[in-house]
């Protein structure tokens, strides 16, 4: 009997509570983007070695909160698209090869352009080292050093390591996404009027 | 496509409409608003797509907005469609399936203005995925197709190529015609997909679908739908094998039917599979055919077969189209037509008036080549001319009309006039065209036909219509003496009251040149000079032309001048500068001597148009040139105004053949291949030389000979049989010191590639005057795509030698694919030749065949330059057969009546032309013929050089 009514107490809270929200993910070709959101979405690993093009919309309902997950192929042509796909959005997810030393520059070079959009200022952004089971992987002090994150100041940023292909860390990821789900909603809504 | 641009306005029709109910439910505003949609607010509006959640409601019908702006045809601009586009591709999130579908259909039309529509295709192909609905799929293939670039296409391949043999025929439908716009960017890739194709043609999808959907509804749905995927899948192997003609041969035959043993062809039993279940895809099947008859001319009894059993099928349309192929097939014998025609009758008595109409336009077009073929149908097409509809009664009497007798025609034409007012011009301009080729057929009817024409005239028309009725009005003027000053009289009231500019030109300039030699030139002057009081410039020009010309004719007398002087006095005063400028040129020559006035005012040649045009843009193209020289009028060949008339009758022949037949359905296709060939036989002497010109003018080696040819052949002489493996035509070209043989190659082996392709000639020319300098080469030729190999040689002395050549095709052959027509890899191919027909030189090809107005004149001012001889050639057995060999053999103009010898006893001829381009020079003749002892010739040439004289009686030797 407890058990049913903390069943319905669960379903009442959740449509009161119930909240939306939306990401973005981008990143350089082959740094895990399509992979991590079909981690998120199913909770398994595929080998999915198709490249993205264009774009991937996957709608995951985590708890209470339903993650709009947009998913930006990382090939160049895709690249100055970003930002249309960045705008107004609750966090900016931008993974990283942490296992591929010889694109971080270019990594860097594209997440400073993407950041300096003024249409994108102050939205939090969330820095994925992916691939941490592979041992030439960074770490995440490294990966802060390489990406120069402690130069950003304007905005909230965090970094994690994590593999998708062995779920590490996915789940501190999630509880930052979610905690990221309302407070910037604000902000959203004033950005979509321009 | 036609079909699919209909379903999509329709759909987007009702979906306005029920955006009219919702908006009448919340009350907004009115249908007239929706109607004069707003671009801009459109635009605006489109906020909506970025709206969280998705309003899919909204957003369909703002969709449904855009899509009827583009289809209406407002035009966005690349910045506005992009955002449109990024915005639309936010709606991806939302899984309502029309909003869905209305997104594909706006992508799709976008796909052209946006920029980075590619952006889409991971979510396209995510939907179209086997585990997605079957209505995302097909419309996601759709959609993917329009948006992807050929790089991205072997990506999606496999997709493509399992959706071709899916159950659904919506969704092999939608691959199959999707790869069909995809064939004429990436050929190689969905050549590839030909198994696929068959597959889908062949598959007996009916019996699967209705076991797969279960419900009886659908199952109705389905089996209506699903013979659809047969007639894309047919166009779309034809289209990968439309090259290969054994391929398409084998598709035809694949689908005789059974009761023929024509499946010997196949491999194996696949013909008792395969059976065309749409009509649809039957009458393409009927097309191929035909293409394949006409390309190969030894099929033709095969396949008519096939035809005639076609005739009987059962449905009306695959009948109709059989009938209609039969119809038009070249050379066609009244033998093979009657099954056709027979079928095509039983369809006049239809009860469905589209096929009434179809029959009837069938046979219309037929009755211009085989009147008497159509003739058995007179009676039930007499019924149709009261037929409710008005284009099948249109067609009933032009049809009649050109298979009838006298007698009917009179019948006819009273019934017509009953119901010009009620048919669209379109049909009037048919009718127009019908009255005019009747006026030729049976002159003596012409009372008759001018009253009709010019109760046509008074009516409401467009300028087509008219310009048809005057045109027929005075070709019979010009050819039925007895009703030329009725039909005059008639064109002078048409322009009392003409709001067309250009036909009332055309009208005076015939009163103009007719006007004259009437009997009371009086009556028209009056009505001329009534436009220059009334009309604006350009007509009054005209008309001051056309007052000119009566004031110079050679039958005015002193009064009659007067009078057109002081018309035209006071026509100087006038306020445009050209009227102006005529009146006073047609003052001076009225008043000048006869001879001046016969040369301008009456000048009975013309340029030739064409290379006129060429040459002033040369000229106009070199700045140098007008400081060099004036234009040279004297090198632009002249033809006789008979000519010119002749070449435009043959134009609008042509142009009317087009406008019944062009629609039709082999030709529109056929057209494509006939065009070099027909461009070759039909253009005139004047129109090649400006290609010749053009081609020699590309051809560095040659450029050092001269400008251009002074004289170049008039025929091409084909050097090899017409059904051989290559296909030779040689074509001469004289320059001051050399001569040149153009050598048009075809290649009519599609298995092969010729490399290196030159012609060899060998000289019997003694004395060595003729010496080889240059040899270009074809350096690859293809299959059916002709390449021009040349020879120059150098004439040594100023003698014109006569000399045979033998010629041998020298080349290297090359396997190749023929569907690609790329030679295989590593083939270094091997050397051959080909022995032509030998290529003859003579004085006629030094002379260039040219119209040379008052030839009598310059025959009796060149007397010094005579050279006559007397030839016996009895190894003629006609005057005719005599006349048109000279003719070849002097290659000059024939003046009026050279080649058409009114008594067979005896015949005089003349003819001129100008040797080297340049020395005016006029051959006579006249000729005897006695049974028995052939013919007797004597030919006197008189040239302004004569040297040329002699040389050019030598010709006949």
């Amino acid at each position: 009997m407890a058990s049913i009514l903390k069943a319905i107490l669960d379903w009442l809270r959740s449509l009161f509570w119930k909240e939306e929200m939306e990401l973005t993910l981008v990143g350089l070709q082959n740094s895990g983007k399509t992979t991590l959101v079909n981690v998120i979405a199913s909770g398994q690993f595929t080998e999915d070695m198709i490249p993205t093009v264009g774009f991937n919309m996957r709608k995951v309902t985590k708890g209470n909160v339903t993650m709009k997950l947009w998913d930006i192929g990382g090939q160049p042509r895709f690249r100055s698209m970003w930002e249309r796909y960045c705008r107004g959005v609750n966090a900016i997810v931008f993974v990283i090869d942490a296992a591929d030393h010889g694109k971080l520059d270019q990594a860097r070079a594209e997440l400073w352009s993407l950041l300096e959009k003024p249409q994108l200022a102050n939205i939090p952004v969330l820095v994925l080292g992916n691939k941490n089971d592979l041992d030439e992987a960074l770490t995440v002090d490294q990966l802060i050093e390489a990406m120069n994150l402690q130069a950003i100041t304007s905005r909230e940023v965090a970094c994690y390591s994590i593999s998708a292909k062995n779920q590490v860390n996915i789940d501190i990821t999630l509880k930052w996404l979610i905690k990221h789900s309302s407070s910037s909603s604000a902000a959203a809504t004033s950005s979509l009027l321009l | 496509m036609t079909g699919t641009y209909v379903i999509k306005e329709s759909s987007v029709y009702h979906m306005l409409q029920d955006a009219y109910r919702e908006r009448m439910h919340f009350e907004w505003d009115d249908l007239g608003a929706l109607m004069n949609l707003d671009h801009s607010v459109v635009l605006q509006e489109a906020r909506v797509f970025n709206e969280t959640p998705i309003r899919p409601r909204q957003s369909r019908l703002l969709l449904a907005k855009i899509v009827f702006l583009l289809y209406r045809g407002d035009s966005m601009s690349t910045t506005e469609a992009t955002n449109l586009f990024f915005s639309i591709t936010k709606l991806f999130q939302c899984k309502d399936m029309s909003l869905r579908q209305m997104v594909y259909l706006t992508i799709k039309e976008l796909s052209t203005i946006s920029e980075d529509v590619i952006m889409v295709t991971s979510s396209l192909m995510k939907d179209m995925q086997p585990t997605s609905e079957i209505t995302y799929r097909a419309n996601a293939i759709r959609a993917l197709c329009k948006i992807v670039d050929p790089s991205m296409l072997p990506g999606i391949e496999r997709f493509l190529k399992g959706a071709i043999v899916e159950k659904s025929p919506l969704i092999a439908s939608a691959a199959l015609v999707s790869s069909l716009h995809l064939f004429n960017e990436a050929k190689d890739v969905v050549r590839r997909w030909g198994n696929e194709v068959s597959e889908a043609l062949n598959g007996k999808s009916l019996s699967q679908n209705s076991s797969f959907f279960g419900s009886s509804s659908s199952q109705g749905q389905v089996v209506s739908t699903s013979n659809i995927v047969q007639y894309h899948a047919i166009g779309l192997l034809y289209a990968i094998r439309q090259h290969d003609r054994m391929a398409v041969l084998k598709l035809v035959q694949s689908f005789s039917g059974q009761s023929k043993g024509s499946g010997g062809w196949l491999s194996g039993g696949s013909s008792s599979s395969s059976v065309l279940r749409s009509n649809a895809a039957h009458m393409m099947l009927i097309r191929y055919a035909v293409r394949v008859m006409e390309s190969d001319p030894s099929l033709v009894p095969l396949l008519h077969t096939l035809l005639e059993e076609w005739i009987r099928h059962r449905s009306d349309m695959v009948s109709l189209e059989a009938a209609r192929a039969v119809c038009q097939l070249k050379d066609v014998t009244d033998k093979q037509l009657t099954p056709a025609v027979n079928a095509l009758q039983l369809f006049l008595s239809s009860p469905k008036a589209v096929v009434r109409f179809a029959a009837i336009r069938t046979l219309n077009v037929l009755a211009r080549t085989h009147p008497e073929a159509v003739q058995p149908c007179n009676v039930d097409m007499e019924g149709l001319i009261t037929d409710s509809n008005r284009s099948v009664a249109t067609f009933a009497i032009t049809t009649l009309l050109k298979t009838g007798n006298e007698a009917s025609v009179e019948r006819l034409m009273k019934q017509m006039q009953g119901f010009m007012a009620e048919i669209s011009d379109e049909f009037k301009i048919i009718v127009a065209e019908a009255v005019r080729s009747l006026c030729s057929k049976f002159p003596g009817k012409h009372g008759l036909f001018l009253g009709f024409l010019s109760g046509v005239l008074r009516d409401e028309g467009g300028y087509e219509f008219k310009r048809a009725a005057i045109e027929a009005i005075v070709d019979l003027a010009k050819h039925v003496g007895e009703c030329r000053e009725v039909a005059l009289g008639h064109l002078c009231e048409f322009i009392e009251d003409c709001e067309f500019t250009k036909l009332s030109v055309r009208v005076l300039h015939f009163l103009g040149e007719e006007g004259p030699g009437t009997a009371r030139p009086t009556v028209y002057i009056r009505h001329i000079y009534n436009r220059v009081v009334l009309e604006n410039a350009v007509v009054r020009a005209a008309a001051v032309s056309a007052l000119a010309k009566f004031g110079a004719a050679p039958k005015a007398d002193a009064a009659l001048q007067r009078s057109v002087r002081v018309l035209l006095t006071r026509c100087l005063d006038d306020r445009d500068d050209e009227v102006r400028d005529r009146a006073a040129w047609g003052l001076r020559m009225t008043g000048g001597a006869e001879q001046t006035r016969s040369r301008y005012v009456r000048d009975d040649s013309t340029f030739s148009l064409a290379v006129l045009e060429r040459r002033l843009v040369e000229y106009c193209a070199d700045p140098q040139a007008a400081k060099k020289a004036r234009f040279d009028f004297a090198a632009v060949p002249r033809i006789s105004r008979a000519q010119e008339e002749e070449t435009r009758h043959r134009v609008r022949l042509d142009a009317m053949d087009q406008v019944l037949t062009g629609s039709a359905l082999s030709s529109s296709a056929a057209a494509k291949d006939d065009v070099p060939q027909s461009a070759d036989t039909r253009a005139d002497g004047a129109d090649r030389l400006v290609q010749y010109a053009k081609q020699l003018a590309a051809i560095p080696a040659l450029a050092a000979f001269g400008e251009q040819p002074l004289v170049s052949s008039q025929r091409a002489v084909e050097l090899t049989e017409s059904e051989t493996e290559y296909v030779v035509r040689c074509v001469k070209h004289v320059y001051e010191r050399h001569v040149v043989f153009q050598f048009d190659v075809t290649n009519t082996i599609a298995e092969q590639v010729l490399e290196q392709v030159e012609v060899a000639m060998e000289s019997d020319d003694i004395d060595g005057v003729l010496q080889p300098v240059v040899a270009v080469a074809i350096p690859v030729l293809r299959y059916d795509a002709p390449g021009t190999a040349y020879v120059g040689f150098e004439r040594l002395a100023e003698d014109v030698p006569a000399a045979s050549f033998a010629c041998t095709l020298k080349f290297i052959v090359k396997e190749c694919d023929p569907a690609t027509g790329e030679p295989e890899d590593g083939d270094d191919g091997f050397e051959d030749d080909y022995s032509l027909e030998t290529a003859e030189l003579g004085p006629g090809d030094f002379m260039q065949a040219t119209y040379i107005p008052d030839s009598e004149a310059l025959w009796e001012s060149l007397e010094d330059g005579e050279s006559i001889e007397t030839f016996a050639l009895s190894s003629f057995s006609s005057i005719e057969e005599c006349i048109t060999k000279v003719c070849d053999l002097l290659n000059m103009c024939p003046l009026d009546g050279a080649l058409t010898p009114r008594s067979k006893a005896a015949h005089k001829a003349a003819f001129t032309g100008k040797w080297m381009g340049r020395a005016k020079t006029v051959a006579r003749t006249r000729m005897t013929y006695q049974k028995g002892a052939g013919v007797t010739m004597e030919l006197a040439v008189r040239s302004e050089d004569p040297a040329v004289s002699e040389l050019v009686v030598s010709a006949i030797a």
